[in-house]
């Protein structure tokens, strides 16, 4: 634990020990996606399929990379991850990403995607307004995170054909706000 | 339609088995079947049995996913 790091953010009135609770529950809600969303890459097939299959890809190395950056924090902080993974999976922040029990198009497989981003954001929103002014390093952590999720919503989101977002598949390396976290 | 008080309405706090319900804008939702309010507790901040009208007003998410559950009652006063 970073004892006088946790004692500053306590000092700001924050409830640390709430804080690192969602920073776990957001912690598995990252892996389990990155698990998840191996299964419905595997599963974006045919002509419509593939043209996903490449964004699914990135949104599932970054939703790993989210969870390998949140984890210094939870323990800066005085938390930890729980031993059982069974326990981590079920005490995610956002539900799990099954594939459907029925595909019939590619959209079937994209309104799942679209929605395990849309809660991803809702989350470190959260966590943003929760921490900003207060603990700088959560805050610039899930601000870096949140970049991400907003333009993994949007790419699924456009392919649904829910209108333009102005954003371009990832081009470079992945991660780009949260690489800083991972170096 | 039941009508809980929130002193009955605590008594569905979604612990040992028992139905997770929650108030919000006077009707009473049962989330008893909702992954994100396991064992009555939500996001690490909230808790089934409360009138969350008031809450919800902070949440990063608005009252349609509520709408997802069934309403079992409707919250009225002591």
């Amino acid at each position: 634990m970073a004892r006088v790091a946790r004692e500053m953010v306590e000092k700001t009135g924050i409830n640390v020990d709430q804080l690192v609770e969602l920073l776990v529950k957001n912690a598995a809600a990252e892996l389990t996606t990155y698990y998840y969303y191996t299964i419905l890459r595997c599963n974006l097939i045919g002509l419509d399929g593939e043209t996903i299959k490449e964004i699914a890809e990135v949104a599932r190395i970054e939703d790993r990379n989210h969870f390998e950056a949140l984890v210094p924090r939870i323990y800066e902080l005085g938390g930890s991850l729980p031993k059982d993974m069974k326990a981590f999976h079920d005490i995610s922040g956002c539900p799990p990403a099954y594939l459907p029990a029925k595909i019939e198009t590619v959209e079937d497989i994209l309104k799942v995607l679209v929605e395990a981003e849309r809660c991803a954001v809702r989350q470190y929103t959260y966590i943003c307004n929760l921490t900003a002014g207060k603990d700088h390093r959560t805050y610039d952590l899930a601000l870096s995170i949140l970049h991400e999720e907003i333009e993994h919503e949007s790419w699924f989101s456009e392919s649904l054909g829910e209108g333009p977002s102005g954003h371009f598949m990832r081009r470079g390396e992945t991660s780009p706000f949260v690489s800083k976290f991972l170096k | 339609m039941k009508r809980f008080t929130c002193a009955e309405l605590r008594y569905y706090d979604g612990k040992e088995g028992r139905p997770a319900y929650v108030a919000f804008g006077g009707k009473v939702y049962d989330l008893s079947s909702s992954f994100l309010w396991r064992g009555g507790r939500h996001q690490a901040l909230h808790s089934a049995g409360e009138d969350l009208t008031e809450a919800l007003r902070e949440a990063p998410h608005g009252a349609e996913l509520l709408e997802r559950f069934p309403v079992v009652g409707e919250l009225v006063e002591e």
